[in-house]
């Protein structure tokens, strides 16, 4: 027992030298020890209780890897392992191994009792090492065999739901449940190919488990997975592939695997150190060897969906593992493909890889920004959407370059205080030598103290990271520009490509129309499908976002593209095909004012030409076709948010609003008055248009007429005209919008009002669009707007109550009509029940006359006056 | 008083089409709102005693009747010719660029009456300027409430602005209302 305790010792300190085996009864124990036993028999007490076998088979394995023990020994030992293994076998069943318990899908609980098995695997390990590979499919098998059958099950179930999840119909699973079959399964030669497939499965499942719970040992069988997965069988590829991908994402270790070099290679290293290396390059090696597969088999259509999704899933988990490139490299090159599954994996995975920077540390996102730089510049921006979409996941620390301009400025003092040093110095010097050296010594010291701590440290240093970023943004920003410019130039020289272009149209055409129902970006989707800017709409969408990191250099090129663009786009070739939509139009004046705004504290600039823009494409806008947000984002950003508008300007605004809100669905109008209503209130000269006096005036400038039609709205001399719109609107069938109407024509010119409404027009816009759906009913509306009148605006005077009134009116005397006829019904019941009661009375009187016959002159008499009353 | 003939015709409208651009059109198109006719005809230009005048046809017509050594000024004037033959754009022709002006600049409050004495813009009084100014390209100056107070030549172009110091020149005077008061006898 000493001995055991002394090899333990000696096992955790120095791995090598081991005493040689003594047997128990060759120690020779002192009288002291026994004494010393003796005296403390309780906390000696332990001694006796400990597992003897868990401990033996701890310490023989390092007793194994001992260089000079003889060949006959380890026989020795395996025979006696073997017995202890069959031993153990009987026990496995009852005394589960108390690791965590798995909960399975499907909410059942899965308790591992592999451990034991692993343990004697991991000492052929050992053996392996010295006495050469050439028994590696013994260990295997030996393995397999000693798989528990609960966990077969277990594993088998698994699988099964894998399977499912491909859509793969398994048959007649349960006869291998049941233990006999699969030894039969193991034992007999000649099996069918449904047998064959079983077994295959059977093996992978047990080379995966095997795997996974001591990876250590068993990382040889990682190459016999492999070449499971060149089987013919689709369906066993597949399985295995998973399982594989299971595998691999389980046992890679959190760091990126160095191989040794040559000169690594030579140095004499201890044990463990070289099991270790053994480990990860075999680890490494097989990883490449799957990477390789999987690239091979994405080529082909049978299996591309399943080689994408163990692609994504390893580029998502383990993003800082070696052969990173290639993944990104494949993840890229599919982000755009026309297949939609595959499309929103690569996608998914692209994004995770943009917002978990932790994992990688940021390289892989400079890397995949890169790749999708390049991939959209080979195709010409000739993808789908989506693959620009996923930079708008990109985040973007701020506070990095902020934080390097205090750098810059203690460099700068350090530079004057070590100038004045020097200054200082040369009188100083021939005195105080020696501690000049002594402070250099310092100085060396602490600076090589910091590289190691910079080298070591768990925070990526702040200028990498900065280098990180502005590589990332610059890419970002290429693609950007690339496809601005793209847009902008005229068609000729994009004829070479026309052909691929269409190719790739019909493919994807094709494609949309089978996936039309999912909804997703469908909007995007057909404006893409029918012109040839594709990513033009997630690249406003980006540059909107990040306008705020846009260099100010770039600014002028972006404005006057965002200029082109906005006027509809290379319009010298005005093919109708090529023109854009009115949303990417918006679009374009919205990110031209959010670039300005963001970049321009100090200097005001007025973006005349997008105003003018604007102007004009207010009247091609058309409900249906056109989305309602952007147009309401436009008229925030550009109306309502702008500081200064001339009173020219925000006139001919105010009368094209108002005639747009008059012809347009109650949503966008309802956006359009609320601009209408900040633009009035802020422009206390614009109030002219409220009074009834058309001409304006001498504040009306140089254009005496309004003049609808021009496209510029400084020289439409909307001061002019009268908003007479407002007095339309005031009747408008939706009540919130006639509210909103009346309360603008009511708005004064001589008080100036200082409250100022909050609702912005986008809020508007939603709110009326979710508004829309309970109003849709139109018979409600009447009523509706009547009570609403009554309820609310009780003493306005205002146009639109007249028509309520008369509303109300008639439906008083409807009202009334139908009580009176109610009232009369009611009057009759009760008089024909009077009759009946009196009819009844008349009978029973007469069968009294009957019965008193002799006094019914006097009788008679009565009743025919009461029937003369009662009637 | 005679119209103008091509060179002096081209040295006009080049000079106004370096602050109207396009808008150029508009002046030259532009209806006429004054006298009886029931045909409201244009505005033209004429030339009398080396100073151009912006005119209505009708007045024109009107014109004719006065002898040319008698007549003074009609319409509007809007520059000069020098004796070297260039055309000056005077003051008076504010109004008619300011309401067709492709370049804007507005003054803050602060730096109006520096302007008004005859001074550059400086970068420091600017309150807002028009996107997308070339230097070189003639530029109406405004108050920010929209007042238009003169004009001149930008100097910078809007990119330029951005980075320059608050002592830097953007517009370079060439004439502003101050000089109703100070050149009084000149104009």
């Amino acid at each position: 027992m000493g001995t055991k305790k002394g090899q333990k010792k000696q096992k955790i300190i120095l791995p090598p030298e081991l005493p040689p085996e003594i047997a128990d009864d060759e120690i020779e124990v002192s009288d002291e020890d026994l004494q010393f036993v003796d005296e403390n028999r309780d906390y000696a007490g332990f001694v006796s209780r400990l597992d003897t076998q868990s401990i033996t088979k701890h310490v023989t394995r390092v007793a194994d890897v001992k260089e000079d023990a003889l060949e006959a020994l380890y026989e020795k030992r395996l025979k006696k392992k073997q017995l202890q293994k069959e031993q153990e076998e009987s026990k496995l069943e009852v005394d589960p191994v108390d690791a965590l318990p798995v909960k399975t899908l499907d909410g059942e609980l899965v308790y591992r009792k592999v451990t034991k098995t692993s343990k004697p695997s991991e000492t052929n390990l050992g053996e392996e090492g010295e006495t050469g590979e050439d028994d590696e499919e013994g260990t295997v098998d030996k393995s397999v065999i000693k798989l528990t059958k609960v966990e077969r099950r277990a594993k088998l179930k698994k699988i099964k739901k894998e399977a499912k999840k491909q859509g793969k119909e398994l048959a007649k699973t349960e006869v291998e449940q049941t233990p006999q079959a699969a030894v039969l399964a193991e034992v007999e030669k000649d099996i069918t190919a449904e047998e064959a497939f079983e077994d295959k499965r059977l093996k992978i499942a047990e080379l995966g488990t095997a795997l996974l719970c001591d990876p250590e040992a068993n990382i040889k069988s990682l190459k016999d997975f492999l070449q499971l997965c060149k089987d013919d069988d689709h369906a066993i590829v597949k399985l295995g592939l998973l399982s594989l991908l299971a595998v691999f994402k389980d046992i890679i270790p959190g760091y990126r695997i160095r191989l040794p070099t040559e000169k690594e290679l030579q140095m004499k290293v201890s044990k463990d150190v070289k099991k270790m290396r053994y480990y990860e390059s075999t680890l490494l090696s097989s990883y490449k060897a799957y990477l390789q597969k999987l690239a091979a088999l994405e080529k082909q259509s049978s299996f591309q969906h399943v080689a994408i999704r163990c692609i994504c899933t390893l580029l998502d988990a383990v993003p800082h593992f070696n052969f990173r490139e290639s993944l990104l490299g494949i993840v890229v090159r599919n982000i755009g493909s026309p297949d939609d599954v595959v499309r929103r994996l690569c996608c998914s995975t692209i994004k995770s890889i943009f917002t978990n920077e932790g994992k990688h540390g940021g390289e892989a996102t400079v890397e995949a920004v890169r790749l999708i730089a390049d991939h959209v510049k080979a195709h010409n921006c000739q993808l789908h959407p989506d693959s620009l979409e996923v930079f708008l996941h990109l985040t973007f620390a701020e506070d990095l370059g902020r934080s390097e301009k205090p750098d810059d400025k203690n460099k700068v003092k350090n530079k004057r205080n070590k100038k004045r040093k020097n200054v200082e110095e040369p009188s100083k010097l021939p005195e105080n030598d020696r501690k000049r050296s002594k402070r250099e010594l310092m100085s060396k010291m602490r600076e090589e103290v910091e590289a190691d701590y910079k080298s070591v440290a768990f925070s990526p240093d702040l200028m990498e990271q900065r280098r990180m970023q502005s590589g990332t943004l610059s890419a970002v920003f290429e693609t950007y520009f690339r496809v601005l410019k793209h847009t902008v130039q005229p068609i000729a020289p994009r004829y070479g490509l026309l052909k691929y272009t269409l190719l790739w149209y019909a493919d994807r055409n094709s494609k949309h129309c089978i996936v039309s129902s999912s909804s997703e970006a469908n909007a995007s989707l057909s404006a893409g499908a029918f012109h040839s800017h594709p990513l033009l709409a997630p690249c406003l969408r980006g540059l909107g976002k990040f306008s705020h990191l846009i260099d100010l250099d770039f600014m002028g090129d972006l404005i006057s593209h965002l200029r082109t663009l906005a006027g509809g786009g290379g319009t010298s070739d005005n093919t109708s095909g090529k023109r854009l939509t009115v949303s990417e139009r918006l679009q374009c004046c919205i990110v031209a004012f959010k670039v300005m705004r963001s970049n321009l504290d100090a200097l005001n600039v007025d973006l005349q030409d997008f105003f003018v823009q604007l102007y004009n494409i207010i009247l091609e806008y058309m409900p249906g076709r056109d989305q309602g947000e952007v147009l309401a984002e436009a008229l925030k950003i550009m109306l309502c948010e702008d500081r200064q508008h001339d009173m020219q300007k925000a006139a001919a605004f105010v009368k094209r609003l108002a005639t747009f809100s008059l012809c347009f669905g109650s949503a966008e109008s309802m956006s359009a008055l609320v601009t209408l209503k900040h633009l009035l209130q802020k422009n206390v000269k614009c109030r002219n248009l409220l009074e009834n006096d058309a001409g304006g005036g001498s504040v009306s400038g140089s254009i005496a007429k309004f003049q609808p039609y021009a496209s510029d709205p400084n020289l439409s001399g909307a001061l002019a005209s009268v908003l007479w719109e407002l007095n339309l609107l005031s009747k408008h069938y939706h009540p919130t919008i006639s509210t909103v109407a009346s309360s603008i024509s009511s708005m004064n010119v001589a008080h100036n009002q200082v409250y100022l409404s909050n609702v912005s027009p986008i809020q508007a816009f939603k709110d009326m669009s979710l508004e829309q759906g309970s109003l849709s009913v139109p018979n409600d509306l009447k009523k509706f707007n009547g009570k609403r009148k009554r309820g609310s605006l009780p003493s306005r005077p205002e146009p639109s109550l007249d028509a309520t009134s008369i509303d109300e009116d008639s439906l008083r005397e409807k009202l009334s009509s139908h009580f009176l006829l109610l009232r009369d019904i009611k009057e009759n019941q009760r008089l024909r029940s009077e009759l009946d009661h009196t009819t009844s009375s008349l009978q029973l009187c007469e069968e009294y006359k009957q019965q008193k016959i002799k006094d019914k002159k006097a009788k008679s008499k009565k009743i025919s006056l009461l029937n003369g009353v009662s009637k | 008083m005679r119209p103008l003939d091509e060179t002096e015709t081209t040295a006009v409208f080049e000079k106004i089409f370096k602050f109207t651009g396009n808008n150029l059109k508009n002046i030259v198109e532009n209806p006429s709102h004054e006298g009886p006719d029931a045909n409201p005809g244009r505005y033209c230009f004429r030339l009398n005693k080396n100073k151009v005048y912006y005119v209505s046809e009708s007045l024109v017509k009107r014109a004719t009747n006065v002898a040319r050594s008698n007549l003074v000024s009609l319409g509007t004037c809007i520059g000069k010719f020098t004796h070297g033959g260039s055309f000056h754009l005077t003051v008076q022709c504010l109004g008619l660029l300011a309401s067709n002006a492709k370049h804007k600049v507005w003054l803050k409050p602060t730096s109006e009456m520096s302007f008004l004495y005859g001074n550059h813009v400086l970068k420091g009084g600017l309150g807002r300027i028009t996107e997308n100014i070339a230097p070189g390209d003639g530029v109406v100056v405004f108050s920010m409430s929209d007042v238009p107070l003169g004009f001149g030549i930008a100097a910078k172009s809007t990119q330029d602005c951005r980075k320059m110091d608050p002592n830097g020149i953007v517009v370079l005077h060439q004439a502003d209302i101050g000089e109703y008061l100070r050149m009084e006898d000149e104009l």
